[in-house]
């Protein structure tokens, strides 16, 4: 699984780069409105996996790794749409987002480095805030809700 | 080299992405986020992941764009914000780009995932709580881009 992780890494950021969404100027101009492929790249990827994901289900395929095809789905809670409003302003301010932060650095702009940073200072300080209120609100399987604590310690 | 051009069309590099989604759904029921191998990647160096190959997506994610940027013909260090630092000085850029990173990383673990997480796999897979979380960081960074801009006197 590790060598898999690593394999879809490469190929996810070697994508990201080429289609220049490794670029600020390409994120800004997104959220500007004044450039659409990005738009039509996260479009047309979902295009692709959803009707992927619908048949493989409905067919009942059964996955190498974890057994039988269940993707996790969530229901809506205030802390998605609070998380969400936070995050996008962090994404408007910064021009990138976690994926297309690793492939900026990645391919030489040493200012992605502080965006990276602060990603982990911001993941580290939500955690530490819920394991003072004592609940935890990252119900969504994102790699997330199965990590220990990471803030606690 | 130049063996790659500057920008790959979306049709070709979308769809490629949207493989890697499903590729991930099918091979071992798990979402491709991104925010989530940022997470691990912390906790593999604590060492006590509990999905340690998110910390080796994340290394990919670099490693991917090295290669990439490689054969574009653009491996090059530069500091990626030259159209902040016409505007800021560069500590007054650092401040904000790391800023802008704590805000990302404190809302994406908040929300469960991020453009990728919820953005692309969650959506793929019909969540609706990711539909929400996409439909609402897409509005609020789009709000906030405009602000900035207006508030830069058009120079951002």
């Amino acid at each position: 699984m590790k060598l898999v992780g690593l394999l879809f890494g490469i190929a996810f950021g070697f994508l990201l780069a080429l289609g220049g969404l490794n670029e600020y100027e390409v994120i800004h101009s997104m959220l500007l409105l004044e450039d659409f492929q990005p738009y039509l790249i996260m479009g047309s990827a979902v295009a692709v996996a959803a009707p992927t994901l619908w048949l493989l289900e409905r067919r009942g395929f059964t996955t190498p790794f974890a057994g039988p095809m269940n993707p996790g789905r969530s229901k809506v809670e205030r802390h998605h749409i609070a998380g969400s409003a936070i995050f996008g302003s962090g994404w408007a301010v910064a021009g990138t987002c976690p994926a297309p932060a690793l492939a900026m650095t990645g391919s030489g702009a040493m200012l992605g480095l502080v965006v990276v940073g602060g990603m982990f200072a911001g993941l580290m300080a939500r955690d530490y805030a819920e394991t003072r209120s004592g609940v935890d609100l990252t119900d969504l399987d994102l790699g997330m809700r199965s990590a220990p604590k990471v803030g606690a310690g | 080299m130049d063996l790659l051009p500057d920008r790959v069309a979306w049709y070709v590099v979308g769809p490629l992405i949207g493989l890697l989604v499903a590729g991930m759904f099918a091979l071992a029921n798990k979402p491709l986020g991104a925010s989530g191998a940022y997470v691990q990647t912390i906790a593999a160096i604590r060492k006590r992941a509990s999905e340690p190959w998110r910390a080796w997506y994340f290394a990919g994610l670099l490693i991917g764009a090295v290669i990439a940027s490689a054969l574009q013909g653009k491996l090059q260090l530069r500091t990626g914000y030259e159209l902040m630092l016409d505007l800021w000085s560069l500590p007054t850029t650092v401040i904000v780009l790391a800023v802008g990173g704590v805000v990302m990383g404190y809302g994406a673990r908040m929300a469960g995932g991020c453009t990728s997480g919820h953005g692309l796999c969650g959506t793929s897979a019909r969540s609706v709580a990711s539909f929400t979380a996409t439909a609402t960081f897409m509005s609020v960074a789009i709000g906030v881009t405009f602000a900035l801009h207006w508030l830069t006197g058009g120079r951002l």
